[in-house]
């Protein structure tokens, strides 16, 4: 990691070496190539790699101006607001929402060469197969972070989604603050698909859920679940798997485990809105995220599973080596991608503010 | 006199388009619902049928009111003695003293709520204390006390600042009075400043009431997701699941049980003056 600061701070500085002769010069280039240069990047808080927009502006001899969102639905409303960026990176059942909205422009992969180095994991994605509309940036799973000195491995695999049930480890749970995500881990825990819109097995998540906030004293959050677990705060957790990854880098007392009641395979990608001002700028952006140095920066850095082949395959052979979490698990046929069901949703919505009501 | 109505007109314009206009559309908002293919919306009650038929909307409306109370309350209690305290000092003290006051004010409230987490959280200050005199971690995160504390942090200067000015306001010769006729300091307390500083602390607790019963992220951040009180839920609706409809009828809800107990606020306020007998003279 260390290594890895200083190429990149050695890069940065030649960089700005040849940059500062040029600087004024490299605007005006910019203007020119792009017609524009400022770029407008909507992305999610935490996400990116230290240096990654840093040297992007330097490269190009652009500005990049970043906005952080922290929900999908956060980010749905101020677009549809009618503020104007040139680069989003929404989650998939979002992305199927703004593509059947008219919301996003088609892709010129001519302009995007990197798009041949996507990992294999990320390819032919249910909402978007042929990339169309957008290009990957991290993917990942939803999985349990457990306490191997407070909780045996083995009943954590036995038990799957339902050890966050378990009585034994009452006011030890961290669950995450978010309905689709629950709801998820409730349909999967009773087998059913978690796209389902069956009123009788969404009755039986919500029952599932509302036991579990009624004997577990459990405590919801969102980001604060890796500070949480990294100070060992609680022994059971439901977690992204990069933010996974990052706990166990953090504290090797940790462990992930991926149910093998399936869990929900996601995959957040960058989009260029259709009222974006600046396409070119943005696709030059796309295709710079997606190269090798970029893509290292990101992925080792934020600990998400990286949309590029060549990273995922380093970085899985070295940082996070002995961690489970990074590369997620592929090819399982009980894990599921989100559709997008706007009447599901709000309903699921409702269900779980009564869930965290109820007591 | 005219000239100076002209004036007023571009604040007029400014309220009208900040103020007014917004509250409108919430009113709109509230009363339709996203309609089928033929209209785009349709005029219902359902939004608020749907809140009132709901026993946990209502539990969640019931506590959220509780937790507003009881921090106003406390806010009265603690805030009043301090700002009498203050001004009983010569202005110059007062003026630091006030400035003490509000000086937390100058931090983001969010900063400041965060602080607290690291203060309350269960390897935190406190508990780091506790467990050097050998006491075992209390759960003082994510707790009622916790969220009421917050509250009652984030919002008091608020009241001290109301009382303390409707003190400070009162004419000191009226106390000479007082003594002069026979009062010993607790009757000249209660009968003379107690009822003049009545109008501070009715504005104080309408400017604590109102930020604490529609609190979001103070609950969020020191209850726990699930700690959820009304402003979570009208959060939900705009963020999460995007039923505008729904988040502005419970919105206007609000809007009416805050307008209501102003006017119970006022009622009071108006009260003791007439008792007090031409203290305004």
């Amino acid at each position: 990691m260390k290594k890895l600061i200083a190429l990149t701070l050695g890069a940065a500085m030649l960089l700005s070496g040849c940059g500062s002769t040029s600087s004024s010069s490299s605007a005006n280039d910019a203007v020119e190539k792009y017609g524009s240069d400022t770029l407008q990047l909507y992305n999610w808080g935490e996400y990116m790699g230290e240096n990654l927009i840093s040297n992007f502006e330097e490269e190009f001899g652009v500005k990049v101006i970043v906005e952080y969102f922290d929900s999908n639905e956060m980010m749905y409303t101020k677009l549809q607001g009618g503020d104007s960026y040139d680069v989003l990176v929404p989650s998939d059942y979002m992305i199927e929402r703004l593509i059947s909205e008219d919301m996003l422009q088609e892709l010129d992969l001519s302009l995007i060469p990197n798009i041949s180095n996507l990992a294999e994991g990320v390819k032919n994605l249910p909402y978007d197969p042929d990339n169309t509309y957008s290009v990957p940036y991290f993917w990942g799973s939803v999985g349990i972070v457990y306490n191997k000195n407070n909780v045996d491995p083995a009943i954590v695999e036995e038990q799957g989604w339902e050890v966050l049930r378990n009585t034994d480890y009452a006011g030890k749970v961290y669950i995450y603050d978010s309905e689709r995500d629950s709801f998820m881990m409730a349909f999967k825990a009773l087998g059913y698909s978690m796209n389902t819109d069956n009123e009788q097995e969404i009755e039986e998540a919500y029952n599932w859920l509302v036991e579990l906030n009624n004997t577990m004293d459990p405590v919801y959050v969102t980001d604060e679940v890796i500070d949480g677990m990294i100070n060992g705060t609680k022994d059971l957790a439901v977690v992204y798997s990069g933010d996974a990854a990052t706990i166990l880098a953090e504290n090797e007392d940790m462990a992930f485990f991926c149910p093998n009641e399936g869990t929900n395979l996601w995959s957040d990608a960058m989009v260029i809105p259709a009222n974006a001002e600046n396409p070119l700028l943005a696709h030059e952006f796309i295709n710079y995220v997606l190269s090798y140095d970029a893509s290292y920066d990101n992925s080792s850095y934020v600990g998400y599973a990286s949309s590029n082949q060549e990273v995922l395959d380093e970085l899985s052979a070295t940082d996070f080596a002995d961690n489970n979490a990074y590369v997620p698990r592929a090819g399982y046929e009980k894990d599921e991608v989100f559709t997008d069901n706007q009447v599901l949703k709000q309903k699921l919505a409702e269900l779980w503010i009564k869930v965290k009501a109820a007591n | 006199m005219k000239s100076f109505q002209r004036i007023s007109y571009p604040y007029i314009l400014w309220m009208t388009l900040m103020i007014v206009a917004p509250m409108l559309l919430i009113v709109l908002y509230a009363f339709t619902t996203q309609g089928n293919d033929v209209t785009t919306f349709r005029f219902t009650l359902e939004n608020f049928a749907r809140f009132f038929q709901d026993a946990v909307f209502l539990d969640v409306l019931k506590r959220s009111l509780i937790i507003a109370v009881a921090t106003t309350v406390i806010c009265v209690l603690l805030g009043y003695p301090i700002a009498y305290v203050i001004a009983q000092h010569n202005p110059k003290n007062q003026m630091r003293l006030v400035l003490m006051v509000t000086l937390p004010t100058w931090i983001n409230m969010l900063v400041r709520t965060y602080a607290w987490m690291g203060i309350l959280q269960d390897d935190g200050i406190i508990n780091s204390f506790f467990s050097l005199v050998g006491l075992g971690p209390v759960k003082l995160l994510h707790t009622t006390f916790a969220v009421i504390l917050g509250m009652v942090y984030n919002f008091i200067p608020f009241m001290i600042l109301q009382i303390h000015t409707s003190l400070t306001k009162m004419d000191q010769s009226l106390l000479e009075a007082a003594e002069d006729l026979g009062a010993n300091r607790v009757e000249s307390f209660l009968r003379v400043t107690l009822p003049l500083s009545l109008p501070g602390v009715i504005s104080g607790i309408t400017l604590v009431f109102l930020p604490a019963v529609s609190s979001f992220f103070i609950p969020k951040l020191l209850g726990g997701g699930q700690y959820v009180l009304i402003g979570n839920v009208i959060e939900t609706q705009f963020l999460t699941s995007g039923d505008w409809n729904f988040g502005s009828a419970i919105s206007l809800i609000m809007a009416v049980i805050i307008i209501l107990s102003m006017y119970l606020a006022k009622k009071v306020d108006r009260s003791p003056e007439s008792l007090g007998g031409g203290s305004k003279g």
